[in-house]
């Protein structure tokens, strides 16, 4: 089945049949161009199709522009044959935060598909689409790949243009992929990095062949333990984590403990960061040029406050309104100005440990994928699903999510190892030793 | 952290967003929770190295305009004659 024709079709097919269950995908494009199907988070702008964010302040706004990752990926022969869930503007780590409902796990559909880009992981998971893009702020792309049991890359900052990526954060966005296997990221990662004039923080760093080591196995390497993120696990998670360190160590890589002290912070530097971040970026939505306008205002004020007010969920005005706080006078320096302090003090702890070790490990995620309903009425709780992946988007470096096996739950586990600025070749080689060694990704989920 | 409710009305008149009073005492309550759980950073202790500059260079582009110009009525919610129309701003 090769013809790229059917490919789109059976790709179509499958979404028709399975999304009803999933709730994973928002669109399809049922004219798509024969190619690679492929399926994007819906808050990368697609011209052929709406960018909705998740959220009902961006109802039916059509880009008139593709994002230049969508925009590489047509000129490569790729499809772009649906639009996938995500939490609002992509905060949230379990899709629950969407307008249009939540996306169901593959492998237990009582379960989250994690988040943000929980539908672009599932879509994949359930092998509706061989890849998809997402995009990562703290780890919106390999919690929910851990989750739904593929693998999901976070890039360097600046690896991949941002340009119609809708912002969140713009010093920690960075858009990820979702593939079945390593070396499907390894060779779709070749065809979205690289300089776009049109993102000024995308990097000039020359591309590579970044599948050409997948091969060449784990002898010699050294790999670091993050000791401060693993001392407190335990239970199937450590267990898991421990035979993954045993796959590395008989492939003939040294495995041993690393020290990153301030890895504990990521999570509380984070929602200072990231929510200032945003409420900056969310600023534009404001019912004048695009997007949800009340029908009640009558002053200008008025349309302000309540397109916002109707537009917006939850989630987003709660993040809105701590960033705000963050970015206002008399807290500026206690909670903004100290973050970024302490923030740099953990991207010096970890090119330290970069000086000692060619990579770090730590589980993906503290758990495996949870109920549905489980965390949504504690915040706090929701955010520190994401204390393992954090810290790669506040220091700015490349991390993998790989299958590492499945709970007695029958949900899946994942090994997370990060590696140094632009050092996505080198990620590949370690990730694809793992994965040819334990085959996780040949299991497919009950959904699928 | 503790927010109390005015605390929460002026963050929120600040971010134009519009609560109702239930809601503003349910953000003002989430709120507390979460900052007094990002109050750990306080006990970071903080060298004299911090606030230094990235040693990745940010590459700085010509400041001319590049891009065709959008259509911007396609997506605007009141458009008229080259204009987004808003309520009256002046003598309101």
């Amino acid at each position: 089945m090769s013809d790229p024709r059917e490919l789109v079709g059976a790709s179509l097919r499958a979404i028709a049949e399975l999304n009803p269950r999933l709730n994973a995908v928002l669109r399809v494009n049922e004219n798509a161009p024969a190619g690679t199907p492929i399926a994007v988070k819906d808050n990368i702008v697609t011209t052929d199709m709406p960018t909705t964010c998740g959220s009902r302040i961006l109802p039916d706004f059509v880009s008139p522009f593709d994002a230049t990752a969508v925009a590489r990926l047509r000129a490569s022969g790729w499809s772009i044959v649906a639009k996938t869930n995500l939490d609002e503007f992509a905060m949230g780590s379990s899709t629950e935060h969407s307008a249009f409902g939540v996306t169901r796990n593959p492998w237990n559909l009582d379960c989250v598909a994690g988040g943000s880009s929980g539908g672009s992981a599932a879509a994949v998971a359930a092998r509706m689409v061989p890849a998809a893009l997402g995009s990562e702020t703290g780890g919106s792309v390999r919690q929910p790949a851990a989750f739904c049991g593929v693998v999901g890359l976070k890039p360097t900052y600046g690896r991949v243009s941002r340009n119609g990526l809708v912002a969140f954060a713009s010093g920690l966005d960075q858009i990820g992929i979702v593939t079945k296997t390593v070396r499907e990221c390894a060779d779709l990662l070749g065809v979205i990095a690289g300089h776009d004039p049109l993102d000024s923080t995308s990097s000039t760093e020359p591309v590579g062949d970044y599948a050409a080591d997948v091969d060449a196995g784990v002898r010699g390497l050294r790999f670091g333990v993050v000791r401060e993120a693993v001392e407190k696990l335990d239970g199937e998670v450590r267990s898991n984590f421990d035979a993954a360190l045993d796959v590395l160590r008989a492939g003939g890589a040294t495995v041993e403990d690393a020290s990153v002290p301030t890895i504990g912070y990521a999570i509380a530097i984070y929602y200072i960061v990231a929510n200032a971040e945003a409420s900056a970026n969310l600023s534009r939505f404001d019912g004048v040029r695009y997007g949800h306008r009340s029908a009640r205002a009558r002053t200008l004020r008025e349309l302000y406050f309540q397109s916002r007010g109707e537009g917006f969920g939850d989630e987003v005005k709660r993040r809105i309104m701590l960033g705000t706080f963050a970015l206002s006078a008399g807290y500026y320096d206690s909670y903004y100005g100290r973050a970024q302090a302490v923030r740099e003090r953990m991207r010096g702890d970890f090119a330290a440990a970069f000086r000692r070790f060619d990579y770090l490990l730590t589980p993906t995620t503290p758990e495996a994928a949870f109920r549905i309903g489980a965390k949504t009425g504690d915040p706090l709780s929701m955010y520190l699903s994401d204390i393992f992946t954090a810290p790669a988007n506040l220091v700015g470096i490349p991390a993998i999510a790989v299958p590492s096996g499945f709970s007695r739950q029958r949900l899946p586990l994942s090994l997370q190892i990060m590696a140094p600025h632009f050092g996505e070749s080198a990620l590949f080689r370690a990730a694809g030793f793992f994965e040819r060694e334990t085959g996780h990704w040949r299991e497919a989920p009950p959904v699928s | 952290m503790k927010i109390t409710r005015d605390e929460a009305k002026r963050i929120a008149d600040l971010a134009h967003l519009a609560f109702d009073d239930a809601a503003l005492d349910r953000m003002a309550s989430e709120m507390t929770k979460i900052l007094t759980y990002i109050d750990q950073l306080a006990e970071v202790e903080l060298e004299a190295n911090v606030g230094q500059a990235s040693d990745c260079p940010t590459p700085l582009r010509d400041d001319t305009i590049a891009s065709q110009p959008a259509d911007p009525a396609r997506n605007a919610p009141e458009w008229d004659n080259g204009y987004f129309v808003v309520p009256k701003v002046i003598g309101e």
